[in-house]
């Protein structure tokens, strides 16, 4: 177990040492922090309404203006990072729980439960995910669990097919066969022996998936179609904001370059994150002891 | 060549079958049933009687979902609730607006995209390539809704050049308005197209320029212009139509953001409107022509894709 702990350290101060990536992860733990602690650090909240305040430019008062409703748009786009935050972690891990057991099952048993679980993530895929996703709120209405199971679904295939591969390449490897062989239940030897071996891919697709998670939540906000307001959220303040454009035109601007840069940071830590687990000397961690 | 589009024809089948059932199903799981969002709240049991007979829905599931598909194989979607129009023909009217927006985006994508992949193609990690590479992520990750609001901000309301609605013209008609028209969408959607043209063209080159018949050429003394235009283009742009027409297929669908920016209107904002209206009907026709369209171009670009590179086996 040691030895994994020294690697984990070793490739996670590969990415720190990247530029880019120690950038994205800083801006993303200052606006995880800063959603967290919204309430007790900011003057305003995201909900209140000031009909004297309307559409104001940003100033020393409220550094990103107000909204139709007189609502400080920087307490409301820091409020709706808490949305985009709580909608990727979700739908990653719907994504996650469903893709993974799938790739996993295809890959290391093959055949025909491989063809069938396969055919059905080709169907997922057969649509882009946008439209999967509004199909789906069209069936359940708009609601905060709509988006959520929307979104989490339209990542299934990825998360399925990347560790599909990964096993494939595992499944012939000799500490799999010797589980096989010593009498390890097909069960054990799946998520004990080969998933372990197969979690780095993974790991760098949650990082990616999440930033596809927040940009669709956005897209279905910006539509009219994510969660139901008055919950702040990027994508709906840029739906209002367009309205605005002639009377307040940085309203739009602040929610969008905030989605923007979160979307960036977390595809630089994904893109970074690969490079330096591909990097990496694969040394391939047989589990000790048990069977 | 004909055996093999059949047999990818004849793979398609399931993965139809299962999308078409569960488009149909959709109706089955809304709550409260369509025929509820059709009466309105005060209707009586028999008003709700005589819509659920009308709609056919008292019939039993499986002779319900043999008809629709009958139908639908045959064209017909049946009438939007809407305004009781067939939904083909409302698909219909859209498609020509939405086309032209995924031409000009494409056409975009590949005038920025090319030129991105080539000039950093030719010196891998030097300045110009990571300074691009910077681009393609930026293309990438700005999501192209506040970029086309950006742009708005630009050059309709600032600038005041270009109208901040779209709408459609065709350009066979009125060719300078039409341009006028589509400036700003196709702008803001072939930007995002350009950032994955020019990596993926990127990748190609670079794996081509690794091949021996390159050695071979720089050593005969071509100029590496012409090894490049000549040579390492023509390979590298094989694998190059597969996402091109991708691209385009996810167009035909996938313009619903960038039409909502611009009330641009195209198929996506018909899907929308559906939506926002529980037109169920429309709802079905959209999302099943999108996905016909989807995957026959998909179909389309492997065929063609096979046909252009002589090396791929049919058989």
């Amino acid at each position: 177990m040691s030895g994994r702990w020294l690697r984990t350290r070793q490739a996670a101060g590969r990415v720190l040492a990247h530029k880019g990536a120690l950038l994205s992860l800083v801006y993303l733990a200052l606006m995880m922090v800063m959603a967290l602690l919204a309430r007790w650090i900011l003057p305003y909240d995201a909900l209140t309404q000031d009909y004297v305040n309307m559409l104001q430019a940003p100033g020393p008062a409220h550094w990103f203006g107000t909204d139709e409703l007189g609502r400080d748009i920087f307490a409301r786009v820091i409020y709706g990072a808490r949305t985009s935050l709580l909608t990727a972690a979700g739908a990653v891990t719907i994504a996650g729980l469903l893709g993974v057991p799938i790739g996993l099952m295809a890959g290391f048993f093959g055949g025909w439960r491989d063809t069938l679980l396969m055919r059905f993530v080709d169907v997922l895929l057969s649509l882009p995910g946008i439209l999967f996703a509004m199909a789906l709120i069209a069936v359940l209405g708009r609601s905060q669990m709509a988006a959520l199971v929307a979104v989490g679904i339209t990542g299934i295939p990825s998360f399925a097919r990347i560790t599909r591969a990964q096993v494939l390449s595992l499944r012939k490897r000799d500490f799999v066969t010797a589980v096989e062989a010593l009498g390890g239940s097909s069960s054990y030897n799946m998520f004990r022996t080969v998933l372990p071996n197969a979690w780095s891919p993974i790991l760098v697709q949650v990082v990616i998936l999440s930033s596809v998670a927040i940009l669709i939540e956005a897209s279905l906000a910006f539509l009219g179609v994510g969660i139901p307001p008055p919950t702040p959220s990027w994508g709906e303040m840029l739906r209002t904001g367009k309205s605005f454009l002639h009377d307040a035109p940085t309203y739009a601007v602040f929610p969008g370059l905030v989605l923007t840069l979160t979307i960036l940071s977390l595809d630089t830590l994904g893109r970074t994150l690969a490079k330096v687990l591909e990097d990496r000397h694969e040394v391939v961690d047989a589990p000790g002891g048990k069977p | 060549m004909i055996a093999f589009i059949l047999r990818r024809l004849l793979q398609l089948l399931p993965v139809l079958l299962i999308a078409s059932t569960g488009i149909w199903a959709m109706i089955y799981a809304v709550p409260g049933s369509p025929v509820a969002a059709m009466v309105g709240e005060n209707a009586t049991p028999e008003q709700i009687q005589a819509v659920t007979v009308r709609l056919g829905l008292d019939r039993p599931v499986h002779v319900q979902y043999a008809a629709w598909l009958g139908s639908a194989l045959q064209g017909d979607f049946g009438l939007s609730i809407q305004n009781r129009e067939p939904v083909l023909n409302l698909i219909g009217q859209r498609i020509p607006a939405t086309l032209q927006l995924g031409l000009a985006a494409t056409l975009v994508g590949l005038l920025l995209g090319i030129p991105v992949a080539v000039l950093s193609a030719l010196k891998p990690g030097s300045l110009m390539d990571r300074a691009l590479s910077g681009w393609s992520a930026l293309a990438l990750g700005v999501p192209t809704f506040w970029l086309g609001i950006l742009l708005i901000l630009l050059f309709a309301v600032h600038l005041r050049w270009l109208p901040s609605a779209s709408g459609y013209v065709s350009v066979f008609e009125a060719p300078l308005d039409a341009i006028r028209n589509l400036l700003l969408p196709a702008l803001t959607l072939g930007v995002y197209v350009s950032g994955i043209f020019a990596r993926f063209l990127r990748a190609s080159l670079l794996g081509e320029l690794k091949a021996d018949y390159v050695r071979t050429a720089r050593s005969k003394g071509l100029p590496e212009r012409d090894v490049i235009g000549r040579h390492v283009m023509r390979n590298a742009l094989l694998p190059f139509v597969t996402i091109v027409g991708l691209m385009m297929a996810t167009f035909i669908g996938g313009t619903v953001v960038t039409e909502a920016v611009f009330t641009y209107p195209g198929l996506g904002r018909l899907l929308i409107q559906a939506i926002s209206t529980r037109d169920y009907p429309l709802i079905q026709g959209c999302i099943l022509f999108i996905l016909l369209v989807f995957v026959f171009i998909n179909l389309a670009v492997d065929v063609l894709y096979a046909y252009i590179d002589p090396r791929i086996d049919l058989a």
